[in-house]
């Protein structure tokens, strides 16, 4: 399985909650307890194994705070 | 390990100027990729309306003009005949389109005019703070409606694709939605097709994107996806109403 | 060998634009200026310009607007009616700051009106729409200016990033005259720099925005840093626009009683002063060709040296207003106005038997 993994923006971030509701591995979580410097609910990466870099989560976050990378085998370089 | 990043962030936006769980900038993100991929980026310009969905062009690195609200129709044609080789389009809302910019809007669709219209349906006057609005749904409470739409003061939503779709010099005629994941990629697709029949120099091409106004519809980000499931759907259906390749 | 063609007035408007190099016509039907977007629909196709008759006034001027800010030269043409529909479109065009030229034929108003000759748009015209924008008006007088002015105000447009209105009327429009066709060259002009014409093709490859809601995104789109020092901009360019001012002055130099007129009134006082002086009244003209910015300095001079004045305008009295300024109180400022036309109907004239009445009557003592 493709492993990847996701960087969330924090500044960005306005806790829509989309990541969560449309990760279809349940990596992401939104606890309740994490705030973002303006104040907005923060999702956190909870389960990153199960991550398999689909890019959904970017695609329905409406506020660009989520980048995507996947893990590549160490041949090359890969660009990030 | 090393990591390849696979999806990001448009390097424009610095930050996001759109409430919390608005789904314009994803409209707006959908286009930019619509527009590298079929390498017209450089030639694009965008006619933007007036309205929240102006932030659309946070996302995209284009030459654009603002005007007066729901004139975005008239400005592209002006644009499009006198440089036919630009690709055109117009950002513009429900009111912008379908209100005030009704007689600009009927004027581009009766001439045919050979540019794209995209017109973000969320179903009230979002920057003004949740007014009645033409797609707004029957019974739906807005700051203008405090009792809810209702037939005999404010008459029925109006389904602007299906209208579009009736004028023979448009050649492309569709609506969608961003509030899943599988709508989303039915979204680029829609956004593609339309600005392929520019490209192609067929006739207009107009696409309706559905988008989620949390503030105004008084609901979470994620309750307003549903309720885009639940309630806009089925008023109005997605699909594509007309796809043609000759508009004679 | 100049080459001369009788022609109509809305039609010499056509002819000035394409000497002028214009791109685009945008227009609508409304009498009395059909003929003006009927010889564009004629004569441009078939020079690979474009003509677009647009679904109604508010289309024509945004359709003004979309191509000013792709870097063409564009314009419109309407009359009175359809001006008021215009008068969103002036605003973000002046906020803009794009160039394109309107012609206004003046009809009668308010509202639907008549659809014959009238001046009663002085005031919407000269004081603008909304937010307080200024622009130049130049009035001609015939055939012949209609043509020349209808260039100039091609470049005075470009010169100043601003619309500009020739304002016309009813009878100018539909008058034959024998028309001179020459290309007229102002000068040099800046590049566009501006204009939206798709990224890659800017020079500096970074995108443009052309944008009338300067108020809103000052800092954001124009690079002023705030709305106020924006204004300040904008203030500083109408006090440069005042240096186009513009007038004629026929047999003024020695005259004790001057008329005040523009468009066709001009052309009757012209044809009163020659009968008053045939009777040894010392009367003269002073017609503004720019109606704004306004020859009040030229006026206030003539006051000063004892002058009286007698303003005729087909209307119930709108460019008196500018005068009685321009005067200060040191002069009588007397008016002629609609209600002297030879016919109490929408067709009816002041006619330079009219104005010699008047005349007349202020030269005896009865008149002082």
């Amino acid at each position: 399985m493709t492993k990847g993994k996701i960087i969330i923006n924090e500044a960005n971030c306005l806790g829509c909650g989309y990541c969560e509701k449309f990760c279809s591995r349940e990596c992401i979580v939104i606890p309740g307890d994490k705030f973002s410097p303006r104040g907005y609910l923060l999702p956190v990466f909870a389960n990153p194994d199960r991550c398999n870099a689909c890019g959904v989560c970017n695609w329905m976050c409406p506020h660009f705070a989520i980048e995507v990378y996947k893990y590549i085998e160490n041949e090359g370089t890969g660009s990030s | 390990m090393n990591t390849e990043k696979v999806w990001a962030a448009p390097n424009l936006l610095a930050f996001s100027p759109t409430c919390p769980g608005c789904q314009y900038l994803t409209i707006g993100r959908i286009i930019a990729e619509v527009l590298e991929e079929l390498d017209i980026e450089g030639k694009a310009i965008a006619v933007i309306g007036i309205g929240c969905n102006g932030y659309i062009s946070y996302a995209l690195n284009v030459d654009r003009i603002l005007g007066a609200h729901g004139r975005p129709p008239d400005m592209a044609t002006a644009i499009k005949r006198l440089s036919p080789d630009n690709v055109v389009f117009t950002i513009q809302g429900d009111g912008d389109c379908m209100a005030i910019g009704a007689d600009s809007f009927i004027g581009a669709l009766i001439r045919g005019e050979k540019f794209t219209i995209i017109m973000c349906n969320n179903a009230n006057y979002g920057t003004t703070g949740g007014q009645l609005a033409p797609t707004t749904l029957m019974g739906q409470i807005t700051t203008t409606t405090p009792d809810g739409r209702n037939v005999i003061t404010d008459g029925y939503p109006v389904h602007t694709a299906e209208l579009a779709a009736t004028f023979r010099g448009v050649a492309y005629s569709a609506r969608s939605a961003v509030n899943t994941p599988a709508n989303y990629q039915r979204t680029r697709k829609c956004i593609k097709s339309a600005f392929q029949k520019q490209v192609d120099q067929i006739g207009l091409s107009f696409v309706e994107v559905l988008s989620a106004c949390p503030p105004n519809w008084h609901l979470s980000p994620v309750e307003s996806l549903k309720w885009i499931e639940e309630k806009m759907i089925p008023e109005f259906p997605l699909g594509e109403f007309k796809n043609v390749n000759k508009t004679d | 060998m100049v080459e001369r063609k009788l022609v109509q007035g809305n039609e010499a408007v056509g002819w000035g634009a394409l000497s002028a190099g214009c791109d685009a016509f945008f227009g609508y039907p409304i009498t009395p200026q059909n003929e003006i977007p009927e010889w564009f629909s004629r004569e441009f196709p078939k020079r690979g310009k474009i003509f677009v008759q647009s679904q109604s006034e508010v289309g024509s001027i945004m359709m003004v607007y979309g191509g000013a800010a792709a870097g063409f030269r564009v314009m419109t043409s309407t009359s009175s009616p359809g001006w008021a529909l215009m008068q969103e479109g002036m605003s973000h065009l002046a906020a803009a700051e794009l160039p394109c030229i309107i012609v206004l034929v003046q009809r009668g108003g308010p509202g639907q009106g008549s659809i014959r000759h009238a001046q009663m748009d002085y005031l919407c015209t000269t004081r603008g729409g909304t937010g307080g924008y200024k622009n130049i008006i130049l009035a001609p007088a015939s055939v012949q200016e209609t043509h020349d002015l209808v260039q100039l105000a091609f470049y005075l447009a470009d010169k100043y990033r601003n619309p500009v209105i020739v304002l016309s009327d009813g009878i100018l429009g539909l008058i034959r005259e024998s028309l001179e066709m020459k290309t007229m060259d102002f000068g040099p002009l800046p590049e566009k720099d501006w204009a939206v014409r798709g990224r890659e093709r800017q020079r500096d490859k970074n995108f443009r925005f052309v944008h009338s809601g300067v108020g809103t995104a000052a800092i954001l789109v124009r690079g002023y840093p705030d709305y106020i020092s924006w204004l300040e901009h904008m203030d500083d360019k109408y006090e440069q626009m005042k240096s186009e001012l513009k007038y004629e002055g026929y047999q003024a130099e020695d005259a004790e009683l001057f008329l005040v007129a523009y468009g066709y009134p001009a052309r009757v006082c012209k044809e009163a002063v020659n009968m008053a002086r045939a009777e040894g009244l010392k009367v003269g003209l002073l017609r503004p060709i720019t109606l704004w910015p306004f020859p009040y300095q030229v006026i206030k001079e003539k006051a000063e040296s004892g002058g009286r004045f007698l303003v005729v305008e087909d209307s119930l009295g709108l460019m008196v207003e500018d005068v009685r300024m321009a005067v200060q109180g040191q002069a009588e400022v007397h008016f002629l106005g609609i209600q002297s036309r030879h016919l109490p109907t929408d067709g009816g004239m002041i006619l330079p038997r009219r104005v010699l009445e008047e005349i007349s009557r202020l030269a005896t003592e009865e008149g002082r």
